[in-house]
């Protein structure tokens, strides 16, 4: 009984807390550039975002999108991070505004520009056919997979391929000394038994236990 | 005659100097522990024991190398800033699997945790960054989605065999404060009639709180209550706030 606590406890500590009225900036939480926006006692007024399903998100990371509004009006360009909580959209190059970073005494920083977040409703997804904007819907095709379907064609827009954060490209992985192989992992060996695990193993290894568990009392 | 288990850890300075007793002690004890341990550890032991003639014995071994080399990684992983690892085993990868099978897999993954643990414990001691961290967090994945296909085995062949739903026994009591809680039960040599502990725990509320288990029970409603419609205000807020688009753009 203790031990399952102690995980929960502990799984408790791990997470971090949040508090109800917590505005989710562009910085990650546990940068300071964060813990400055959100200093404890602050008390913002409440951002409404449109409320999305987890499903119904169509804008995936990797995704060339149309900007529909703001300064780059017209403008075509990749997505580079996704926002969910407040429907923003970060794109590549594009919707910028110049700051200096990294300054220190004397030192004025480097003048780099840097992407503001887009709302959701402000871009769309672009047709590959003729490269126009157009709506989407998500529709399941004849196998049963849920593809997102342009509304003025009717045409697939296919998943975005998107490098791993970690650099890692599926197709070109090669296996190291202490990883399983494909073959081995998905090769079925199970045969449902009335047997537990204890007792099989017992039996593969050849155990003997002849030692019966005295009588205790359960209350 | 006998060689004392205790000798095969010795260190060789120690043989010089401290004669060893033929006093029998676990193996896997003396193995686990490095040769800085063991030589404090048998400063604590009584001297005169040691020296009797009954247990003297001076004996030269070699050092231990019963497998330490698994605590630490492959050697062409040494001082590299990023190790390559795989993906983390899935449930569904899992499911295929043997109990033999995931037996075995389980004190691999235990091993590679062990040495995993001990590259971040020395990384701390040399204040230096952890060569991937995400392999210590892919293996703890892999052994919890491995502890939950064995469960769902176990409670499986338990639903089948007996009808049980828990693999603890356990019921609903009430608590010296009014409150109705699980109580899982605990194993006890003795029966509960004989344990005067257990006859001094109170599942009951006594008069003077039975009023207020209504009152609770009252105030935790009023709060669901205010929860769902609060939930529902802010639902039709948001609906008229962003009104649903009938003609799309």
């Amino acid at each position: 009984m203790s031990s399952m606590r102690l995980t929960a406890l502990l799984s408790m500590a791990a997470k971090a807390a949040f508090p109800r009225d917590y505005r989710y900036g562009t910085n990650r939480p546990w940068t300071i550039a964060a813990q400055r926006l959100n200093p404890p006692g602050k008390k913002r007024r409440k951002v409404f975002v449109e409320p999305i399903a987890n499903e119904d998100w169509h804008v995936l990371r990797g995704d060339t999108v149309e900007i529909l509004s703001g300064k780059d009006k017209g403008k075509q360009g990749k997505v580079a991070q996704v926002f969910r909580r407040r429907s923003w959209v970060i794109l590549e190059g594009l919707n910028t505004h110049y700051r200096y970073i990294g300054r220190s005494g004397d030192y004025r920083g480097t003048y780099i520009a840097s992407e503001a977040p887009l709302l959701l409703k402000d871009v769309t997804l672009i047709d590959p056919t003729d490269r126009k904007p157009t709506d989407i819907e998500w529709r399941y095709t004849e196998e049963g997979e849920r593809v997102r379907v342009s509304v003025r064609t009717g045409r697939i827009i296919p998943k975005p391929v998107y490098q791993r954060r970690d650099g890692i490209i599926p197709q070109q992985w090669k296996d190291g000394p202490k990883d399983t192989s494909p073959e081995d992992t998905l090769q079925k060996t199970y045969t449902p038994s009335l047997k537990t695990l204890e007792e099989e193993v017992m039996e593969k290894m050849n155990i003997q236990e002849d030692r019966r568990p005295r009588k205790s009392y359960w209350y | 005659m006998a060689v004392s288990r205790l000798t095969a850890a010795v260190c060789r300075q120690f043989q010089r100097v401290v004669t060893v007793s033929s006093h029998t002690q676990p193996q896997c004890a003396t193995q686990a522990f490095s040769r800085f341990h063991l030589c404090q550890r048998r400063q604590t032991y009584d001297s005169w024991w040691f020296r009797s003639s009954m247990n003297n014995r001076a004996l030269h071994t070699s050092c231990v190398r019963k497998g330490l080399e698994e605590f630490f990684d492959l050697p062409e992983n040494w001082g590299e800033q990023t190790v390559k690892s795989g993906a983390p085993w899935t449930a569904k990868q899992l499911r295929v699997k043997s109990n033999e099978d995931l037996h075995k897999l389980w004190y691999v993954l235990l091993k590679e945790k062990n040495m995993l643990l001990t590259v971040e414990q020395e990384a701390k001691r040399q204040r230096l960054p952890m060569p991937s961290p995400e392999r210590l967090k892919k293996v703890e994945r892999s052994m919890k989605r491995l502890d939950t296909i064995v469960t769902e085995r176990e409670d499986a062949l338990r639903l089948l065999q007996t009808g049980q739903e828990r693999g603890r026994p356990g019921e609903w009591r009430r608590n010296v404060f009014g409150k109705t809680f699980w109580y899982r039960f605990k194993e006890h040599p003795i029966p509960w009639y004989l344990n005067s502990r257990y006859k001094r725990r109170r599942f009951f509320e006594p008069s003077h709180v039975a009023p207020y288990t209504r009152l609770s029970l009252e105030k935790y409603l009023r709060s669901k209550m205010r929860k769902d419609k609060r939930q529902k205000r802010n639902q039709k807020r948001l609906a008229a706030m962003f009104p649903k688009k009938t003609a799309l753009a």
